[in-house]
């Protein structure tokens, strides 16, 4: 027990020495950057004064002139580093010790008529040299905190900027979503009407006389078993319309598909069009948004059913393909047996606010292509040889991260 | 109830086409359940009374479309809609198109058990009156050429004197040809055979 609370004081009390003189260096560090910066400016112009005088004074024997290059190399150095007032202090200095020291009559602060001259021009020199060295400091200070506002600025604006276009993916994303509203319904609807109408079956059951034990437990079954399943389709849309951070894992390019055709099925089904699903087996894992990169197949598959609307087609078919390529990399791509794009437009329809359709906004190809582009991959339009339109995008299976 | 009837189910969700064959099966209703369109046009109508309840969203077709091909077909049933995702221009296009109900899922018990008793009265009544329609053309067709004329005469409110001057007859044959139409056409008292020669318009 006392040893252990001996332990207890000896840890305790270098720790609270650490502390004070923590304390004390801190407060130290403070007053030295409030008052510091003045001080040490001036200091180090009496500084450089000195040292240019002893050197001076060590190397004059051997001129038979005053030898007074060095102080201008200390006045040079006070501006530079203390600009003006230093540097003006630095000069006044020199002036002073030169006079004294090193012009004749030496040891006096009179000036022989031969050497005003000299002495005028050294000053006169020293005042410039002071005045080009500050100023010159200056403008390089001036650059470099105009460079560091312009840094920040910068990096302001794309956050600004970052923050807008994942809004906007979000409202595009909404808008897609709004377009399936009636899928959703039905994908949701469905299961709900199962445990509704199970539910009151299982009441007549009961109520029958006898009751039906039998076919109520399996009424009741049913609801179970109706009810999980809306729980299931409520949980992947929410993941669908989930907002948040970008978020990449490695994941199976196929189980992301599978998991949008739950209401583009649907919608498919609804608009009278059949879906061919081609999924290649074996595709590595890569890393990608899921939310995102749905989006972007929910965009396309949902172009590719308003293309056959538009132009009445007979042959109403969707073809969906994921595969591996030559070039290392994912492809998606999305055929539709439409009309087809004209080739002027293959580029066009990726830029924002371009829209073919009626009611479009023209945000979902160009959300769609800053996506994929985030995930270092590349989307594509092109027509098919024979009709319709094929729309394409890949995905490196190597990712590195364009935002890591 | 004479005949309890068929309820037929098309639905291509399982989880809605059991629980609603569950419920018509809890109130003592027969109901037998398809997957698709094709399925019940392979099996076609019964005689006996039966009722349709449709699903709007189906494989490759839409409800509404399916009540047309059927109508072209000459398949009359009562049909009751019932859609997950139900707006007013498609239930007025399918009551317009002679619909018994239009039921948003999930609908309410009473809701469907009393549209489907009314689709299956509506059905009894129809067979009813074709059945008896196709007793009295097999009656009518019995009848004499001289017999329909007269027959159509008598409904005109004719007497017997003037249907005689109009065909050329003695009065005494009206009246046997007269005698042979009520007895043929089993009326028992003249408006009996008006309301006959009407229905045979």
């Amino acid at each position: 027990m006392i040893s252990s609370q001996s332990t207890y004081l000896e840890n305790a009390r270098p720790e609270s020495r650490l502390s004070l003189s923590q304390a004390i260096a801190q407060r130290c560090v403070k007053v030295i950057s409030a008052v510091g910066p003045v001080f040490l400016r001036y200091g180090a112009a009496v500084l450089f004064v000195g040292i240019a005088f002893g050197l001076t004074l060590a190397l004059q024997r051997y001129f038979p002139y005053p030898f007074l290059f060095f102080f201008f190399g200390a006045v040079i150095a006070s501006a530079w580093f203390g600009r003006s007032g230093p540097g003006f202090l630095s000069v006044v200095f020199s002036t002073v010790l030169v006079d004294y020291f090193f012009v004749p009559p030496v040891h006096s602060f009179s000036i022989s008529p031969a050497s005003e001259a000299y002495f005028g021009a050294f000053v006169v020199c020293a005042l410039i040299a002071s005045w080009i060295s500050s100023s010159k400091k200056m403008t390089e200070q001036a650059l470099l905190q105009a460079r560091d506002e312009l840094e920040q600025r910068v990096s302001e604006r794309s956050a600004a900027l970052m923050k807008t276009q994942g809004e906007l993916a979000h409202l595009s994303r909404m808008l897609s979503m709004a377009e399936l509203t009636a899928s959703i319904v039905h994908e949701i609807g469905q299961p709900l009407t199962g445990v509704v109408t199970n539910g009151q079956a299982c009441l007549e059951w009961l109520s029958a006389d006898p009751p039906n034990a039998d076919k109520a437990r399996r009424s009741a079954d049913s609801i179970v078993r109706d009810g999980t399943r809306a729980g299931a389709v409520l949980h992947r849309i929410r993941a669908l319309f989930h907002k948040g951070p970008p978020e990449k894992e490695w994941l199976n390019i196929n189980d992301s598909i599978e998991e949008v055709m739950v209401v583009v099925r649907d919608e498919a089904r609804r608009r009278n069009v059949r879906i061919h699903t081609y999924l290649g087996h074996d595709l590595p894992k890569v890393r990608i948004d899921r939310v995102q990169l749905q989006q972007v197949i929910l965009n396309l598959m949902v172009n590719a059913m308003d293309a056959m609307n538009d132009s009445g087609a007979e042959d109403r078919r969707v073809f969906l393909v994921s595969q591996r390529n030559r070039h290392e990399e994912i492809v998606v791509r999305v055929e539709d047996c439409g009309a087809g794009l004209h080739p002027e437009l293959c580029e066009k329809i990726f830029e924002p606010f371009f829209t073919t359709k009626p009611h479009g906004i023209g945000v979902g190809l160009s959300i769609s292509r800053s996506i994929v582009e985030s995930h270092n991959g590349q989307i594509r339009a092109f027509s098919r040889p024979q009709g319709g339109t094929t729309l394409e995008f890949t995905v490196p299976i190597t990712t590195r991260d364009v935002d890591d | 109830m004479t005949e309890p009837g068929v309820v037929f189910v098309i639905d291509d969700d399982e989880s809605v086409r059991d629980a609603v064959t569950n419920l018509l099966e809890s109130v003592n209703l027969r109901a037998c359940a398809f997957g698709s369109t094709e399925e019940f046009f392979r099996r076609g109508r019964p005689s006996t009374s039966c009722c349709l309840v449709l699903d709007m969203q189906l494989p490759g077709t839409t409800g509404l479309q399916f009540q047309q091909s059927l109508q072209r077909a000459g398949i009359e049933i009562p049909i009751v809609f019932i859609t997950a995702y139900g707006d007013v221009p498609t239930a007025m296009r399918a009551v317009k198109a002679g619909a018994l109900e239009f039921l948003t899922k999930p609908f309410q018990k009473q809701d469907l058990l009393s549209a489907v008793y009314r689709g299956l009265q509506r059905d009894r009544d129809v067979l009813l009156a074709r059945a008896e329609n196709a007793d009295l053309y097999q009656r009518f067709s019995e009848l004499t050429n001289r017999e329909v004329e007269v027959m159509h005469l008598v409904a005109e409110g004719l007497s017997n004197k003037e249907i005689a001057w109009k065909l050329d007859l003695s009065e005494p044959t009206v009246k046997i040809h007269r005698g042979r139409v009520m007895q043929k056409m089993q009326a028992n008292t003249l408006p009996d055979l008006v309301r006959m020669s009407d229905r045979l318009k």
